[in-house]
């Protein structure tokens, strides 16, 4: 199973990442024999089953409405901020 | 030294905290360039833990279990103040605002961290080839790989260069390294330990374990980081139960020829492996009954987790974009900043499994692809459940083969891929499993972790 290359530049679009040009052919032969392999799952009769969404079987709980110590490492996360200039946090326009 | 031992010569003050952790330092200085098992190494914190524990013990106070253990930590769990990078470029930078629910625990326990250790990227590998550090040597034979992802933690419990350690295990990743290594690994029940602040990979699969020498000191580790947190949504206390171990499983697709692992293409299972095997329902046959079963799904259960696991990969992947923290590579705009930022901090196979979860999420091929992969994992963990209705405790082995060269199998993913087989059905299905240093695996039913000790201490003693 092949993957086209215009499909995968439409997926390094959709996925906002970045290949050099070999790792790109490399790539499109990768996908297409995992894929390939993936085929398998065509055999298999799945009718009458269900789409599994959690392993272990978990009952929805709400904890109490309480007030309590929100994030105190603010800072860290400032500190952690890429592009910083004077005391602003500094990003790309985006319009 | 065991956790066991160090605990008895800590009460009997047959030895302090701060000698013991001094030798597992010299023995990193001593192998660490060669093997590259710690990303870092916390020297002054660990001796400073030390140093405490040693006053404790000095003002009466009688030591915990855990009280002075030198523990590897792998990268991807969040120590505060230290880095985490998950072995990433992209996070080499991230320094940890948070303690992780299992760190904190073993904190409060007493546990001493000697540093991070060395992983596949974000997790994604099966031979710890995959870091953007380098990578890590097999301490029994250094031109082969220790396994993955928890390669590093796997390494430095077998080379003596941690007492213990915690890796995280999504298809495998504590229990090949394990294998591969000749150490304990236990990946607990999905739910059982608190994935709070673990980087995530795909959620749905992801547990952190322990990883240890002997299964002993793996279940006190377990029980030191299991149980609900309000944090982790899908965390559960673990319920009791009966401990009646009278039958063992053996699935007969893993063992026959043409079986399970050389389905698609792989590696047959190994002479060798078959072999221990052999020798470990031997020994199991003195005390239990043994029974052959059929787990006729798991065959497709690596197809299966390379569709769901990727899928949820993309998704968890997307919060790496350079902005808010990690490294940014600046471009024209927006756009092409997150690709650049993407593009260069990011590994390949990382980058290869976003597009590929990109692609079986896409409008047109979500049905074909991670609805149908979401249904026969359905399949799969009913199989396991069946199963489990028949016999207590199953036997497989962990790997298809005895670890592998360096470099071997790098540049063909589908078979990396293919040394998990045996691994991933219990992560599919949720159950907990114990891997051995032989590299058998033990397998039980949701929350009986107890039973996989039970039948891992009968094969360790006899």
């Amino acid at each position: 199973m092949a993957i086209h290359k215009e499909e995968i530049e439409h997926l390094k679009d959709l996925a906002r990442v970045e290949f050099g040009e070999k790792e790109t052919e490399k790539l499109a032969k990768d996908l297409g024999e995992i894929l390939g392999y993936a085929e398998q799952l065509k055999e298999v009769d799945v009718s009458n089953v269900l789409e599994m969404t959690h392993s272990v079987d978990l009952k929805n709980v709400f904890r109490k409405d309480e007030e309590r110590g929100g994030l105190t490492h603010a800072s860290n996360l400032a500190n952690a901020f890429p592009e910083k200039e004077k005391n602003y946090l500094k990003v790309k326009s985006i319009l | 030294m065991t956790i066991k031992a160090l605990h008895e010569a800590l009460k009997n003050k047959k030895v302090s905290a701060r000698e013991v952790v001094i030798s597992y330092l010299d023995k990193i200085k001593e192998k660490n360039g060669e093997l590259n098992v710690y990303l870092e190494v916390f020297e002054n914190d660990a001796l400073k833990q030390a140093k405490e524990i040693d006053e404790r013990i000095a003002s009466g106070e009688t030591p915990g279990e855990l009280w002075g253990v030198p523990l590897a930590i792998k990268d991807n769990i969040l120590i505060r103040g230290k880095i985490a990078s998950a072995a990433s470029k992209i996070l080499g930078n991230y320094v940890a605002s948070y303690d992780a629910c299992v760190v904190e625990k073993l904190k409060k326990a007493g546990a001493i961290f000697l540093g991070r250790t060395n992983m596949d990227e974000f997790a994604m590998g099966s031979s710890t080839e995959n870091s953007a550090y380098g990578p890590t040597k097999n301490p029994r034979e250094a031109s082969r790989v220790p396994g993955g992802s928890s390669g590093g933690s796997a390494a430095a419990v077998a080379g003596g260069l941690a007492m213990a350690a915690l890796g995280s295990d999504t298809g495998g990743s504590i229990r090949q390294p394990a294998a591969f290594c000749g150490v304990v690994g236990l990946k607990p029940t999905y739910g059982a330990v608190s994935r709070y602040g673990l980087i995530a990979m795909a959620s749905s699969l992801d547990q952190i374990g322990p990883i240890a020498q002997t299964v002993e000191d793996a279940e006190i580790l377990f029980k030191a980081i299991r149980g609900k947190d309000e944090m982790d949504s899908t965390s559960l206390e673990i319920r009791n139960s009966k401990l009646e171990i009278k039958k063992i499983g053996i699935p007969k697709e893993y063992f026959s020829a043409g079986g399970v692992s050389a389905f698609g293409g792989g590696d047959s299972l190994d002479p060798q492996i078959q072999k221990t095997i052999d020798e470990i329902v031997k020994k199991l046959s003195q005390n239990y009954e043994i029974r052959e079963i059929s787990l006729p799904h798991t065959k497709y259960a690596l197809a299966c987790y390379y569709v769901i696991m990727p899928a949820e990969v993309s998704s968890n992947m997307a919060r790496y974009d350079g902005i808010r923290y990690g490294v940014r590579q600046d471009a024209e705009n927006l756009a092409e900043t997150y690709k650049k930022s993407r593009g260069s901090g990011i590994g390949l196979e990382v980058r290869r499994r976003i597009l590929l979860g990109t692609y079986v999420l896409s409008a047109g091929y979500y049905d074909a692809y991670y609805a149908r992969a979401q249904k026969v994992r359905c399949l799969i963990a009913e199989e396991f459940k069946s199963a489990f209705e028949e016999v207590d405790v199953i036997l497989a082995p962990t790997a298809p083969t005895p670890p592998f060269k360096i470099g071997e199998k790098i540049n063909d993913p589908l078979t990396m891929y293919l040394s998990d087989i045996y691994t991933i059905p219990a992560n599919l299905a949720g159950v907990p499993a114990l891997t051995l240093p032989s590299g058998a695996q033990l397998v039980a039913p949701h929350f009986e972790e107890k039973k996989l000790f039970e039948v891992g201490k009968f094969i360790e003693h006899g």
